[in-house]
């Protein structure tokens, strides 16, 4: 599954990059970022909080749903930690959506 | 008890080895010119267009088989870095003409996948394109920013001491054309060294165009000093003055290019490979610095006046 984004920087498909990771804490989603013309991509982790999920198991499918219209708002300074965290820290963003930053939960 | 590092009376004819310095300099921007012209930067997808990819692997692999399983793509030349710590199993490719770049990232990705099986999993973190004309322009708009640079440092230099002599001003133009020589000519030289050696790109700029305004700001200690020593001292021959001048400020010299150098060595050591190559053009840049105020700037004043006092001091003394 694919969730487009309107950004400044053009048409951004949002997709799973890696399988979701369930424990007791909640879920953790991988997800790639590409431009819809291929020319950049980069993967970043959304770690949520069980406190804020709905169905303990939740698809990762719905996750994007819901994350998509949060990281079109947020495009800009989430692209940029997640290229930032990769090139110089060689490790994948993590955003946590918790209690405290529920985010678009 | 203060910590003196270097006596005040200290007395290092520096001056009277200037014939040695001038020529061993000259010899290596010559080498350093040659490096540019046969062997060229290693310039990043900034400069020159393309995309950069990094890879992420479950297990360790090679650059080469990399390579064997991305050929299929036909992507045009490519070039892969292991990148990162040990165990981490990072490789950045780099293509330098992208033939087909529309979903670059995926088709990398399944190829890979498609090529080493469920026995490594690879997932592609990033992927950064930069175009072919985007890259031609950035690279002019660089060269173009160091020459401009280097010409209103050397004009600034030469009309604030223009009482003293205007050759000042040509003695720090050379002296920061000769810094930008060394430390281009040892990137180039990295490359020969450990292939492909460290990237020329948009950081690295910035940290040549760092090291000519350290550079320029060593000069102007240096020249400032003769021009106070030039007024005190109106019967001494300038070549003294200047040594004087240089023995004055060594003390400083030192302390404040030595602090920065530990911090640049750091920085070169733990920074990571991508703050490797602005580090080291700064650590090599603030050493070259250093060394062409005292070797560099002066001795052009001094071969420019024909080792006499400048003309508006001698008529001062007179």
């Amino acid at each position: 599954m694919a969730v487009e984004i309107r950004t400044g920087r053009g048409l951004y498909r949002i997709t799973s990059a890696a399988a979701a990771q369930v424990d007791t804490n909640g879920i953790v989603v991988t997800l790639g970022l590409e431009r819809a013309d291929g020319i950049e991509r980069v993967v970043f982790r959304c770690r949520v909080s069980r406190a804020l999920l709905d169905t303990p198991n939740p698809a990762p499918d719905a996750i994007i749903l819901r994350i998509s219209p949060w990281l079109e708002r947020e495009f800009e300074v989430t692209r940029e930690a997640a290229i930032k965290s990769i090139r110089t820290d060689r490790k994948l963003l993590e955003v946590v959506f918790d209690r405290a930053h529920p985010g678009p939960f | 008890m203060s910590l003196q590092l270097i006596k005040p009376d200290i007395n290092i004819d520096f001056v009277g080895k200037r014939f040695f310095f001038v020529t061993l300099s000259t010899a290596i921007n010559l080498a350093s010119i040659l490096l540019l012209i046969f062997v060229g930067l290693n310039y990043g997808v900034d400069f020159v267009g393309g995309s950069v990819v990094q890879l992420k692997f479950d297990r360790p692999t090679s650059g080469e088989r990399i390579r064997q399983a991305l050929g299929s793509l036909d992507l045009g030349e490519i070039t892969v870095q292991d990148f990162g710590a040990a165990g981490q199993n990072q490789f950045l490719a780099r293509f330098e003409t992208v033939k087909n770049i529309g979903s670059l990232g995926r088709r990398i990705e399944s190829a890979l996948n498609q090529s080493y099986g469920d026995s490594n999993k690879v997932q592609v973190l990033r992927v950064e394109t930069v175009g072919a004309k985007v890259g031609r322009d950035l690279r002019r708009d660089g060269f173009l920013a160091v020459a401009v640079a280097t010409i209103f440092m050397g004009i600034y230099i030469a009309l604030q001491f223009r009482g003293v002599s205007w050759s000042f001003g040509a003695g720090a133009v050379i002296a920061l054309i000769h810094d930008v020589l060394v430390v281009t000519g040892a990137l180039v030289l990295s490359r020969l060294i450990d292939p492909p050696g460290l990237n020329f790109d948009l950081t690295t700029l910035a940290a040549l165009l760092t090291v000519i305004g350290y550079s320029v700001h060593d000069t102007i200690i240096v020249s400032d000093r003769i021009r106070e020593d030039a007024a005190k001292r109106r019967r001494e021959p300038l070549d003294s003055i200047m040594n004087r001048a240089i023995n004055e400020t060594l003390s400083r010299t030192i302390l404040t290019s030595g602090t920065a150098l530990t911090v640049l060595l750091s920085l070169l050591l733990l920074g990571g490979p991508i703050l490797r190559p602005a580090a080291f053009t700064l650590f090599i840049g603030i050493i070259t610095g250093t060394y062409s105020s005292i070797y560099i700037a002066g001795p052009v004043v001094l071969f420019w006046e024909g080792g006499k006092r400048p003309r508006s001091t001698a008529a001062r003394a007179a």
